[in-house]
């Protein structure tokens, strides 16, 4: 370990030595206070917990750690495991595999999954039951693809006021990737439904040490089956052209797009047809949001009891400014270009518009490729500060369906749905 | 002139030890000004790449545990044994700090919502546990 008071004594002398004149003479050696340099910022780390306040880092506050097939990502808990993806990972349309969150509930993981024993049953209220492997999924179904972002529910939880408990996300819990695998309804077609069925419920390898018939045991997820999005949804074996990482559900995960990840439902090995609504903890009390406008109310009204709630589902708009990221002083007069995502669960973004004076002025940022209505849409703006001093950048999008992002915080009990407009405070220093 | 020749001797040793004086201190303070310092920088270890092996099977290595540091205190070895049934205990440390009611709720969810089974007495001792260590005014770190 460097000591770092030997370390700063010798950047006083050498700083002296640099000052360099053989007139200071060695009385100059023990310099005077303004010598003092900054303890340097690789000495320094991020709080190892925030709050009461928002935590005001774009990433949670977690250690950088390594867990198998990943790139080293932010640690939110070592079991079940929860990730973060890094802040400069979302400068591209697509996350990287390796660099994808991770989100788990229950503690017991596969971290080995047979092919020659593995398969996705497909039961409950049909007439013909299936078993399918991998090979009867590559080779039963045509494969399609589809860009869709993956958001946890609670994506950006550190930000609410008041604190809520949960997995403590920055704004890493995201990540886009392009899924291929098989139409959901072709399988569902090829199982038959009977008639008086109502919902699909999914389940994966997942398992908890809690009681039977607990949250704890066993997660499951639920789509209604006159939803629309089962239309869109796919068993993804594929993501971005590769095979899942085990963290992100190998060997087949369920795609959802448009819809929080709650029910991207990871190593899925059962599809079951429900006659009546899934009454399990994890749709009846988990994964709920306030019945209001942006699902927003006060611990007041949850108090009182007063707060009907729905399952999440839909992601609402946002957007992110990535680059520059506030890390370092920017010269006045240096072009830069400002760089980010965009996205919303309800279809294609159609605006982005950055703000550099506290939203007196909003400016529209050049959008990239269109990868499809439940991709992020990467953005850019040129952009040359004349002067020096602190800014604030803004940045918001607009959907196709008119839903902008709002400038107002919310808040819910489960710490789900947030969507303002982010800030980045940028300083611009001296040119010369 | 042998006087001479030994002090002209003596200056030319003397601007050599000047010299690789001069020079060491510009290659040191070079080396200083970017302030290497891995042991404080989070460095952590690379993987091994797993083996991969024949067949249908399909393995990663263990998910790695990364142990928490738990204030030391009263309670916390009940913490240890049955919070850690289905979690570590990093899902109290990278909690914010909590008001000391959202801890009472927090563990009563454990037990009625997830079925956690703790005595109660155990319950009692882990919410004070938590309220202890864990609040705005009690937190440490």
């Amino acid at each position: 370990m460097t000591n770092p008071d030997r370390a700063l004594s010798r950047r006083r002398f050498l700083k002296t030595l640099g000052a360099g004149s053989s007139a200071m003479g060695l009385a100059g050696i023990w310099g005077s206070p303004d010598a003092m340099p900054q303890e340097p910022a690789a000495l320094r780390s991020v709080p190892d917990f925030t709050g009461p306040s928002a935590n005001p880092y774009w990433n949670s506050v977690g250690p950088i750690i390594t867990e198998p097939q990943k790139a080293p990502l932010i640690l939110m808990a070592d079991r079940p495991v929860q990730l973060e993806t890094p802040r400069h990972y979302f400068l591209s349309a697509f996350t990287p595999n390796e660099a994808f969150y991770v989100r788990w509930h229950l503690q017991t993981l596969p971290n080995s999954v047979d092919l020659k024993e593995w398969c996705l049953h497909v039961e409950g209220n049909v007439g013909n039951p299936l078993t399918l492997n991998l090979p009867d999924l590559l080779e039963r179904f045509k494969a399609v693809s589809i860009a869709a972002v993956n958001q946890c529910s609670g994506n950006s939880r550190s930000r609410l006021q008041p604190r809520v408990p949960g997995a403590q996300w920055g704004n890493g819990a995201m990540g886009n990737a392009l899924w291929t695998g098989v139409k959901l309804r072709e399988i569902l077609d090829a199982a038959k439904l009977k008639s008086g069925s109502l919902q699909v419920q999914f389940e994966g390898l997942d398992r908890g040490k809690g009681p039977e018939g607990y949250g704890s045991n066993r997660f499951m997820k639920s789509l209604d089956l006159n939803d629309p999005v089962l239309e869109e949804c796919i068993v993804a074996h594929s993501m971005n052209g590769e095979p899942l990482p085990m963290l992100n559900g190998f060997p087949v995960r369920l795609v959802v797009p448009g819809n929080f990840a709650t029910y991207w439902v990871k190593c899925l090995s059962w599809i079951r047809i429900l006659d009546k609504p899934d009454d399990n903890f994890w749709m009846k009390t988990a994964y709920r949001v306030p019945d209001t406008p942006g699902g927003s109310t006060t611990p007041e009204e949850v108090n009182a009891g007063r707060i009907k709630t729905i399952p999440i589902a839909k992601m609402p708009v946002r957007s992110f400014l990535i680059s520059p990221d506030g890390s370092g002083k920017i010269p006045a007069g240096l072009p830069l270009q400002l760089r980010g995502i965009a996205f919303s669960g309800h279809g294609r973004v159609k605006k982005v518009e950055v703000s550099a004076d506290e939203g007196a002025n909003w400016l529209d940022a050049h959008l990239g490729e269109d990868l499809g209505p439940y991709s992020f849409r990467t953005w850019e703006l040129p952009w040359t500060p004349k002067r020096p001093g602190k800014y604030e950048l803004a940045v918001r999008a607009t959907d196709e369906k008119g839903h902008a992002q709002p400038d107002q915080a919310i808040w819910n009990p489960g710490g789900y749905l947030w969507n303002r407009i982010e800030r980045q405070k940028i300083t611009i220093g001296s040119a010369a | 002139m042998k006087e001479g020749g030994a002090s002209s001797r003596k200056r030319f040793a003397l601007s050599c030890v000047l010299c690789v004086l001069l020079a060491s201190t510009a290659l040191y303070a070079e080396f200083d000004a970017g302030f290497y310092a891995p042991e404080r920088g989070g460095s952590i270890r690379q993987t091994l790449p797993p083996a991969a092996g024949s067949g249908a099977s399909y393995e990663v290595g263990a998910y790695p545990l990364y142990p928490a540091n738990l204030a030391p205190g009263d309670g916390q070895s009940e913490v240890a044994s049955y919070c850690n049934t289905c979690h570590s205990p990093r899902y109290i440390t990278m909690q914010p700090v909590l008001p000391a009611a959202v801890w009472t709720a927090e563990v009563n969810k454990m037990v009625k919502s997830y079925g956690a089974s703790i005595p109660e007495d155990a319950t009692q001792k882990i919410i004070r546990y938590l309220q202890s260590h864990y609040t705005p005014e009690t937190r440490k770190k």
